[in-house]
């Protein structure tokens, strides 16, 4: 038999003294088509997830708990669709006392009843205690390898920890010191006394306490001690799972006036949004100081110095609308720039912005002394001789443009950022906008095509604006109806269009609330061509923005900089 | 001009600078409404919900004005037993709807996001905790809560806890009945009291749990009447009273004045004529502001919700006798708890003894508890032959609805249940 499971609260030791396999399901997914039509897209996406993998057939049975409200509804739409399987769910009592030990012992046997109906197998306790025995010495006999160089030491709290996430930190230079999510924690339970599964139970409920337990009132003590061991913590949260949420804003709160970076990441259980993650860990690996922000953690890059030749290096930011690239000498001296559109192939648009920016430098390839890659598509440039994330490059950038400027708002293609500076240009702190379109370059492309302007347009059309007209919704679909709704309606275009650019403020403005409004302000990336934009935001923030004469350069500029200074 | 909004425009003005001013706004506010109902109620609105409106709003009022006497509770905690101790209920739920009254959700919801907390999180609690972390909500005197049927509560619970410093306690109520569990319960019940005694140095008496309940009962039972004449007799209501009833059969049940009210809805439901249109039965929440919802089933408009299931989640009456242990009957057999084929059956045939034409399910963003078990309930109701229609939107935030979705939706099912057909679409 092998028998999944999802939350450490679980006996999964029961089945293994009964000679069956059991793992914890750790799903990924290409899609939910399934859990979308069987549950709802907006339960909890590791609910979604493991529905889906449960329902492609592998695992004979899964317990699952009474841990959340998408977990028991999953247990309820999995009973009702596999009949056959052993769909378990097992009532975790959430304050632990002796009365709750033995409560809890009590439910455990009432489903090995039920499993030993299902299968015939019957729980041997002198096993399980000798299991226990055992798990308990290997798990003290273990001790954690520790990575080769200079680590930034991290700690991870928050929801289930993927895997992947763990791979990206260890790649990118980070070490993990504590895990205290449900899946980094080892499973070792000391039981004493002639009751084991009674004494087995307790020291379940034992467990550092998950958000659901009454005693996770006790949590923060637990991240404060712990605190001190590391560089920075990572917070991880899963889309649609909004327990940890409370804990991530009340660590935030204790932090902000201590000088801990935090960096709260959500992931859905899905490929889909690897390269932003990958973005997000990375830049904030870079901002703590990780030894090599490129994708081995290993030695740094070597710069070319041809003799007596003067220094060249080029910034490439491959964004996910446009390609911009250019050329710094040694002096910081910006010698050429060029922005291209990315096109379907972010590769075959690089290539054309190093011959396009050569050119325009009057240089020959081999004159460059380092290619450094940013933004979305940094990892697919194959000339490129380091990638930095977009986050660093930007701080970078805007400091060289304007060193007074604290804070960017950088609104791209697909994603938006607020970053906050240093008096030095350093990262302190960074948010990112979530993976759905709603204020981004996107969006406003969306509701361009909607409006039948051109994107170029859409700005200096709204600017006529006489009517205010109000666009509330906060996704994009829905905006999208809201739009066509007012040309039902015969609003102007330019009342709309100024009704768009307010909403996409009001996102904006959000975005660099969460990272503390400290003037200077300055705006990057393609909408910051939006003259509407850019005018909305300045209402909405009271003050006014730095736009560079080609705001869409700053990433590559950043990106040449990180190259010049590693020289 | 919408008063409403711009009196909310106040309120929001006023934050975060001056919550004082912002507080007596909205007490205000609540005042002025009761006046505004008792003046010019609107056209048709019975007088058993004029009635409850002025219950509910000058008892929130005074939970704002009097927060020494107040405590914070969910829908589901045992008021009964608080009520013993002098304290004025109000929930997490309904103080969020008030303020959404006010068109404050915007600028509560965006607080509480800023903050760290979820997006994705129902918007009853988001607001709330904005409300809270601006200054809007005054810290009562203790915080009550259950951990059954929704997990926003104990957590919204213990971070208001953490951030105002309010002592709260959680009742951890199990998915099932057992008699483990009851005594379980039990003995929290008895914590709980022993908590509240020290917080108000009032005395627990059993005989004043006893006739609180024996006012439940009877309340219950008027309940169930005025249920059974609604299978005939049209009694108007509005999406917004349908909410208000929450406040009588949940958060102040057991005092006289609701006892009261009952009685006053009971007799006044028997002077309506037969009604012999269409009925729906209406699920989960209401959207209070959807234009198109209110020209459809409000007052005397052509669709009539005749049933609303959150009134009858548990209506078996109590064992006055021993009132502790009626309690935790009553928490651990309410029909929301445990497994959803329990609760989708219960509803099933609840939905169908009313005599209704149809179901509306509306699915409150954020709510993973019924979003998850939405399909089960509609294979249960496809069962008994009851078409239901499933609305996706925000009951609060009207930023996260849209009402020309809603209107085509709506329309078309109105349509196949004009047809007589029993497809849910």
């Amino acid at each position: 038999m092998k028998i999944g499971f999802v939350c450490k609260y679980t006996p999964a030791e029961v089945f293994e003294a009964m000679g069956d396999m059991t793992g914890r399901i750790e799903p990924q997914v290409s899609d939910f088509n399934r859990a979308d039509t069987m549950m709802h897209p907006n339960v909890c996406s590791y609910a979604k997830a493991v529905l889906e993998e449960v329902m492609a057939g592998d695992w004979d049975g899964v317990v699952l708990t009474t841990c959340c409200d998408s977990i028991r509804r999953l247990y309820d739409v999995l009973k009702n669709a596999l009949p056959d399987k052993f769909i378990y769910l097992l009532d975790v009592p959430r304050k632990v006392n002796d009365f709750t030990a033995g409560l809890y012992a009590k439910r455990i046997r009432a489903m090995l009843n039920d499993y030993q109906a299902f299968c015939g197998k019957t729980l041997d306790e002198t096993e399980l205690s000798a299991l226990l025995e055992r798990q308990r010495k290997a798990a003290a006999m273990a001790d954690a390898p520790t990575a080769p160089g200079k680590r930034v030491k991290l700690g991870i709290l928050g929801a289930r920890c993927p895997q992947g996430v763990r791979d990206i930190l260890r790649e990118s230079g980070g070490e993990v010191v504590f895990d205290l999510t449900c899946t980094g924690l080892n499973r070792s339970f000391p039981v004493t006394g002639t009751e084991v599964l009674t004494g087995y139970a307790g020291a379940l409920l034992s467990q550092f306490p998950c958000m659901r337990m009454a005693d996770a009132v006790n949590r923060p003590r637990y991240w404060q001690q712990m605190e001190t061991e590391v560089d920075g913590i990572l917070y991880h949260t899963v889309q649609f799972c909004d327990n940890f949420s409370f804990e991530y804003s009340a660590l935030k709160a204790s932090l902000s006036n201590r000088d801990k970076p935090l960096l709260e990441l959500e992931t859905d259980c899905t490929p889909q949004a690897e390269g932003q993650i990958r973005t997000r860990l990375q830049a904030f690996l870079e901002a703590l100081g990780a030894a090599k922000p490129g994708e081995s953690g290993a030695a740094p890059i070597t710069i070319r110095k041809g003799t007596g030749k003067p220094m060249m290096i080029m910034g490439i930011d491959s964004g996910s609308t446009s390609t911009n690239a250019v050329i710094l000498d040694e002096n910081k001296r910006l010698l050429a720039h060029a922005v291209v559109r990315t096109g379907a192939k972010s590769g075959e648009s690089a290539q054309k912005i190093l011959e396009m920016v050569l050119e325009r430098a009057n240089l020959k390839r081999e004159d460059l002394s380092a290619i450094i890659s940013t933004g979305y598509g940094r990892v697919s440039i194959p000339f490129a001789d380091a990638n930095v994330t977009e986050i660093s490059c930007h701080g970078r950038g805007a400091h060289y443009f304007d060193p007074s400027v604290r804070t960017i708002l950088d609104i791209g293609g697909q994603d938006s950022k607020a970053i906050r500076l240093s008096e030095q240009g350093e990262v302190k702190d960074f948010v990112m906008n979530d993976k759905c379109a709603a204020g981004t370059g996107r969006f406003l492309e969306m509701m361009a095509r909607t409006l039948e302007l051109p994107i170029e347009e859409l700005g200096p059309v709204s600017l006529q604006w006489t009517e205010e007209v109000e666009i509330s919704s906060m996704c994009s679909v829905f905006a999208e109806s809201e739009v066509i709704s007012l040309i039902a309606r015969n609003k102007e275009k330019a009342d709309i269009a100024h009704g768009v650019h307010k909403a996409i403020a009001g996102r904006a403005y959000s975005l660099m609330r969460r990272v503390g409004l400290t003037p200077k302000y300055m705006m990057t990336g393609g909408v910051a061509k939006n003259p509407g934009v850019v005018k909305a935001v300045e209402e909405k923030l009271g003050d006014s923005l730095v736009i560079c004469p080609e705001p869409e350069i700053v990433g590559a500029v950043g990106a040449a900089l990180w190259g010049l200074e590693q020289a | 001009m919408n008063i409403a909004k711009t009196y909310g425009g106040f309120v929001k003005n006023a934050l975060p600078d001056h919550p004082e001013r912002a507080r007596a706004l909205v007490r205000a506010g609540l005042r002025l409404e009761t006046l505004r109902k008792r003046i010019a109620p609107e056209k048709g609105l019975p007088k058993g919900y004029l009635a409850l409106h002025k219950l509910a709003m000058t008892r929130t009022a005074d939970a704002l004005k009097h927060p020494e006497t107040a405590a914070w509770v969910n829908v589901f905690t045992p008021v009964e037993l608080l009520k013993c101790f002098g304290l004025n209920c109000t929930s997490v739920e309904l103080l969020s709807s008030f303020l959404s009254g006010f068109y404050c959700e915007d600028t509560l919801i965006d607080a509480a996001e800023e903050a760290g907390i979820a997006a994705t999180l129902c918007s009853y609690h988001k607001n709330f905790i904005g409300g809270s972390l601006l200054g809007l909500a005054p810290t009562p005197k203790v915080a009550v809560t259950t951990s059954m049927v929704c997990d926003g509560n104990i957590n919204t619970f213990r971070y208001l806890s953490q951030r105002t410093g309010v002592e709260s306690f959680i009742l951890d109520i199990p998915h099932a009945w057992s008699q483990e569990a009851e005594d379980y319960v039990i003995g929290q019940l008895k914590e709980l009291i022993s908590l509240l005694e020290q917080k108000t140095g009032v005395s627990y008496r059993e005989e004043a749990l006893a006739e609180m309940l024996e006012r439940e009962n009877e309340s219950k039972r008027l309940l169930l009447e005025i249920m059974e004449l609604q299978k005939t007799k049209r009694y108007p209501n509005t999406m917004t009273m349908n909410l208000f009833m929450i406040y009588a059969t949940h958060l102040a049940i057991g005092l006289p004045e609701v006892l009261d009210f009952f009685r006053t809805m009971r007799a006044d439901i028997e002077q309506y004529p037969e009604y012999h249109g269409k009925r729906l039965f209406w699920v989960h929440l209401f959207p209070y502001y959807q234009e198109t919802l209110k020209q459809y089933i409000e007052l005397d408009g052509p669709y009539y919700i005749s049933g609303y299931d959150f009134n009858y989640d548990y209506t078996d009456p109590l064992d006055t006798s021993d009132p502790l242990r009626a309690l935790a009957k009553k928490l651990l057999l309410n029909h929301y708890n445990g497994d959803y084929h329990r609760k989708a059956e219960w509803l099933a045939q609840l939905i169908k003894n009313s005599g209704a034409d149809g179901a509306v399910h509306f699915n409150h963003w954020g709510c993973k508890q019924v979003a998850g078990g939405v399909q089960l309930l509609k294979a249960a109701l496809r069962d008994e032959g009851v078409p239901l229609l499933i609305l996706d939107g925000d009951a609060l935030d009207r930023r996260n609805s849209h009402d020309g979705q809603v209107k085509t939706r709506l329309e078309a099912f109105l349509e196949l249940l004009e047809q007589g057909g029993n497809k849910t679409p």
